[in-house]
């Protein structure tokens, strides 16, 4: 059974992690989750970003999910948002598309161009 | 949409639209009953009489026109409802909040499933850590109750400044939620 003194434990090994590497966050990632983009699978688009953050350890980067963006041919749909350089939207999303954005942009700094539909503001 | 946790999803996030900080999501499994009902309950902007009637009509959106696609969230949620024989209700005050209940009669054939609820409630509440979710699974089956309770404003307040996507953080919700959907025995609904 989860307790509340887990979540101490974590918090001071985070807080210990920060003190080393500094707090800042690298990655936004944005899941839109309107209505046609949950029918499409970004329930799914979400909870691979979830898994392939706790199973690679990735400490600086920040998901949210927000509503409909108006590319809804294109669901489900992720902004990568970098400081300093364009956004990038990532189209057509799959469990598996999720996986390489996380080792090719997210943990190796290469857009996947083959899965951009739009890139800047 | 497939299952009943991805229209509990779309709900979430009309209450997160209406800028809601606090939102309470109810799950009961009443067996007796024949009843599965959904609560939703946010604090959010809230609506009209008038808009709240053209929620339920599926061609009234909120959206701007530019990204407008129908409204048929709420109707589609509506219309499965009460096609297991079912009802469907919203109630809301302009200010104060909605507050949406669902039932679903439990062993009605063309009852939905309910779905992977937990990954609809995972990405929810790390998705928005601007609200907080009060989360209840209720279970009556063979004369005893089952319950499970979450509430993310504890977490959130032990956690001090350490954001819900830290790895460890994903992982004890995840299991956590884990936990009180077997305890409920909501896994195969």
């Amino acid at each position: 059974m989860k307790t509340l003194a887990d979540l101490k434990k974590i918090r001071e090994k985070a807080q210990e992690e920060m003190k080393l590497r500094g707090g800042n966050v690298r990655i936004k990632i944005v899941v839109g989750m309107g209505t046609s983009g949950i029918a499409m699978g970004a329930r799914e688009v979400m909870k691979t970003f979830l898994e392939e953050i706790a199973n690679r350890n990735l400490t600086d980067v920040l998901v949210t999910q927000t509503g409909e963006k108006g590319l809804s041919s294109m669901e489900p749909v992720v902004d990568l948002v970098e400081e300093g350089k364009p956004k990038v939207t990532y189209g057509n999303m799959t469990p598996e598309k999720v996986k390489k954005v996380v080792v090719e942009h997210i943990v190796n700094g290469r857009v996947v161009s083959d899965y951009v539909v739009a890139t800047g503001n | 949409m497939q299952d009943i946790s991805l229209h509990l999803l779309d709900i979430i996030e009309n209450s997160v639209r209406a800028e809601a900080t606090h939102i309470k999501v109810r799950v009961i499994r009443n067996v007796p009953g024949n009843c599965l009902r959904i609560i939703v309950e946010d604090n959010g902007i809230g609506m009209d009489s008038q808009t709240l009637e053209r929620a339920q009509d599926p061609f009234y959106t909120t959206k701007e026109e530019r990204e407008k696609k129908v409204g048929l969230g709420i109707p589609l949620f509506k219309q499965n409802a009460e096609a297991t024989g079912g009802s469907f209700t919203i109630a809301s005050e302009p200010g104060f909040g909605t507050v949406l209940t669902v039932d679903f009669h439990l062993d009605h054939i063309d009852r939905m499933p309910l779905g992977n609820l937990k990954d609809t409630l995972l990405g929810a509440i790390i998705g928005h850590p601007e609200a907080n979710f009060d989360i209840n699974l209720i279970t009556r089956e063979r004369g005893m109750e089952q319950s499970f309770h979450f509430d993310t404003a504890a977490i959130k307040e032990e956690l001090g400044d350490i954001p819900l996507t830290y790895p460890d953080v994903i992982e004890y919700i995840d299991q956590s939620l884990q936990e009180g959907i077997q305890n409920t025995s909501m896994e195969e609904v």
